[in-house]
C-alpha cells in the first residue's frame, strides 16, 4: 500500500499491527512458537532444491564474499531448512512466521508481500490434518466477510495415475488440463489415449458438497493411495459438521497444488469480492525427505496484505 | 442470484463470442454503431464488457470480470493464473515462425532476431532450444520486419498464410494452435459454481 499523508499511513500500519498481534495471539494459544526466517539465502542452494521457482523472479544481492544471494523468495523452505539443521524429527514442533518475502516483478520493481504462516511438524498425521484445517478455517471467519475453504487431496490423483501407465509427457499434459478445468479439451485428450471410461473422464465434476463428492469418489477407489485420500477427508469432514461449518467448505479433488511440494490435503481460502486466494496450504511429507529425516509436516500461509485490505474495507 | 461479469474482446472474435449467447436467457441487444462498453441482460443476469483483446485475461484476473473470451494467443502471452474452462473452436489459427524460404532457424553462435507481437510467448518457446535469439516487440504488419531486415524471422498468428504468402515468406515451423476459449476468475469459480457451469453448458465448446 502506498500513503500520500503520514497520519493515515500510521493509522493504518496500526491497525494491521493490530490483525498480526491478534493472529500471532491465536498461534500461541493453540501452541504454536514463532520462527524468524534468514532474510539471505545461498542462491545456488536455493535453485537446486526449488527447481520449478522462478529464478528471473528472485532478488540477487552480491556477498562480500563473491557469491550471490537471494532475499528470501519463500518462507516455508527457509524456515525448513533452519529447523532440519538443528532437528531430528522427535518431538513435534509447531512453529509461526510473521514475515516478509521479496520478488522481482515486472518492470524491474521489488515487490515485498507480507505473509505469515503456520508448520506442524512431526506431529500425528490426523490429529494435524484437522487441526491446521480448522485454524484455516478461523483465519477465514475473522476476515468478516463471506468465504470458502477449496479443499482437495494430492493422493486421489497420483494414485489413480500409479494405477495406469502412462508416458510422462501425456501425464503432465492431462494434469495441466485438469488444473486449468477445461473440460472440454480434456475429454479429447482422454480419447486420444482410450482413457474416457476412466475417472480422468469425472475428476472434474468431483467439485462441490463434500459429501456428495466423497460419496461419488469412493465408487472410484482403486487402491490404498487413493482410499487414505477420502480416508483422511472423511475425518476432516466428521470435524467440519461437529464444528458447523461444512456449509464453507467446498470439496474439490480436481485441484492441482501450484507448488510440486505437496502430497496429502490441500487447501486454498477465498473470500467474497477477492479475485486471489487468501490463504493456502497442505501436506507436504515427502517434502521433508530431501532434508533427511521424513517426518509428517502440514502448515499454510497468510497474504496478509489482502488480509489487511479485506479488514479494513470492513471497518469503514 | 448472483450476477455475473463476461469480459468479450471487441473485434471480430468478441461477435462470434456475442452470437453463442443469442437467443439464450443471456442474449442482449445491442444498438447499431454504438460505442457503450457496458451492456446489462435484459433478465439481469449477466453484464458484458466489451475491451481490447489483450486487456481481457487482465480484467478476469482481477476479478473485474468473472469470465472472459479471447483468443488462446493472448493467453499464451499473459500466462495469467486463471481457469481456462472452454475451448469454443472457433477464431481458429496456428503461431508460427516464418521467414524467407533459406533461412535457417539454428544458427550456431549467432543470435536469431525475430520480430513479433508476442515477445514473452516467443522467449518460452525459445528457452529451452539453446539458440541465442534477439527478440523486436512490434505492435503491428509483423510481416514487414524480414522484408526490410529488420529481423531474420517473425512469430505471429497465421489463419490462412495469405499475408505471408503476399509478402514472399513461408512457414518455418509450426507451433501451437490458437482458438478462443472461455476463461474463468478463480475465486470466480468458486463462489459462482452454478451459475458459471451453467454459462458452460450454453456455450457447449466443441
Amino acid at each position: 500500500m502506498q500513503f500520500r499523508n503520514i497520519l493515515e499511513e500510521l493509522e493504518v500500519t496500526k491497525f494491521k499491527k493490530g490483525i498480526e498481534r491478534e493472529m500471532e495471539n491465536f498461534f500461541e494459544d493453540m501452541g504454536f512458537s514463532i520462527i524468524e526466517p534468514r532474510v539471505f539465502e545461498d542462491y545456488d542452494d536455493f535453485i537446486r532444491s526449488n527447481s520449478r521457482w522462478d529464478s528471473s523472479k528472485t532478488v540477487k544481492v552480491l556477498g562480500g564474499d563473491s557469491r550471490i544471494y537471494i532475499l528470501r523468495p519463500d518462507i516455508t523452505t527457509n524456515i525448513l531448512s533452519q529447523i532440519f539443521s538443528k532437528w531430528e524429527g522427535e518431538p513435534p514442533l509447531k512453529v509461526y512466521y510473521n514475515s516478509k518475502v521479496y520478488r522481482n516483478e515486472s518492470r524491474g520493481k521489488i515487490l515485498q508481500n507480507y505473509q505469515m504462516g503456520v508448520e506442524s511438524l512431526g506431529d500425528d498425521i490426523s490429529k494435524a490434518d484437522g487441526e491446521i484445517v480448522e485454524m484455516a478455517m478461523s483465519v477465514m471467519s475473522n476476515l468478516g466477510e463471506p468465504y470458502i475453504l477449496e479443499m482437495g487431496s494430492t493422493k486421489y490423483l497420483d494414485g489413480f495415475f500409479r494405477e495406469i501407465n502412462l508416458n510422462l509427457q501425456d501425464e503432465i499434459e492431462i494434469r495441466n488440463l485438469i488444473s486449468k478445468k477445461n473440460s472440454d479439451s480434456l475429454k479429447t485428450k482422454l480419447k486420444s489415449l482410450k482413457l474416457e471410461n476412466t475417472i480422468l473422464d469425472k475428476i472434474l465434476d468431483m467439485q462441490g458438497d463434500m459429501k456428495e463428492v466423497l460419496d461419488m469418489a469412493r465408487a472410484y477407489e482403486m487402491n490404498e493411495e487413493m482410499k487414505g485420500a477420502l480416508d483422511s477427508l472423511e475425518r476432516v469432514k466428521e470435524l467440519f459438521i461437529h464444528k458447523d461449518i461444512i456449509g464453507k467448505v467446498k470439496l474439490d479433488l480436481s485441484m492441482v497444488p501450484d507448488l510440486g511440494y505437496y502430497d496429502g490435503i490441500i487447501f486454498k481460502g477465498y473470500c467474497l469480492g477477492v479475485p486471489t486466494k487468501i490463504l493456502s496450504g497442505g501436506r507436504y511429507d515427502k517434502w521433508t525427505k530431501k532434508y533427511g529425516v521424513k517426518v509428517a509436516a502440514i502448515g499454510f500461509m497468510i497474504d496478509m496484505d489482502l488480509v489487511t485490505r479485506i479488514r479494513i474495507k470492513g471497518e469503514k | 442470484m448472483d450476477i455475473l461479469t463476461i469480459a468479450i474482446a471487441k473485434g471480430r472474435l468478441g461477435k462470434k463470442g456475442l452470437e453463442l449467447f443469442k437467443d439464450t436467457e443471456y442474449e442482449i441487444i445491442m444498438e447499431e454503431d454504438s460505442r457503450k462498453l457496458v451492456y446489462n441482460n435484459a433478465n439481469k443476469k449477466i453484464n458484458f464488457i466489451f475491451v481490447k483483446p489483450c486487456d481481457v485475461v487482465t480484467y478476469v484476473e482481477k476479478g473485474v470480470a468473472d469470465l472472459g473470451i479471447v483468443g488462446k494467443d493472448t493467453i499464451l502471452e499473459d500466462n495469467k493464473d486463471i481457469y481456462e474452462v472452454l475451448d469454443l473452436g472457433f477464431g481458429k489459427c496456428r503461431f508460427v515462425v516464418a521467414g524467407f524460404e533459406d533461412q535457417n532457424l539454428v544458427k550456431k553462435n549467432e543470435v536469431l532476431t525475430i520480430a513479433t507481437n508476442y515477445p514473452s510467448y516467443v522467449e518460452s518457446v525459445f528457452k529451452d532450444r539453446g539458440q541465442l535469439v534477439e527478440i523486436i516487440k512490434l505492435g503491428g504488419a509483423v510481416e514487414l520486419a524480414p522484408l526490410m531486415g529488420l529481423s531474420e524471422v517473425i512469430v505471429d498468428i497465421v489463419e490462412t498464410g495469405n499475408t505471408l504468402r503476399d509478402n514472399g515468406l513461408v512457414v518455418l515451423e509450426e507451433l501451437d494452435t490458437i482458438s478462443a476459449r472461455l476463461i474463468v476468475n478463480k475465486a470466480s469459480y468458486r463462489f459462482k459454481y452454478s451459475e458459471i457451469k451453467k454459462i458452460e453448458k450454453v456455450l457447449g465448446g466443441v
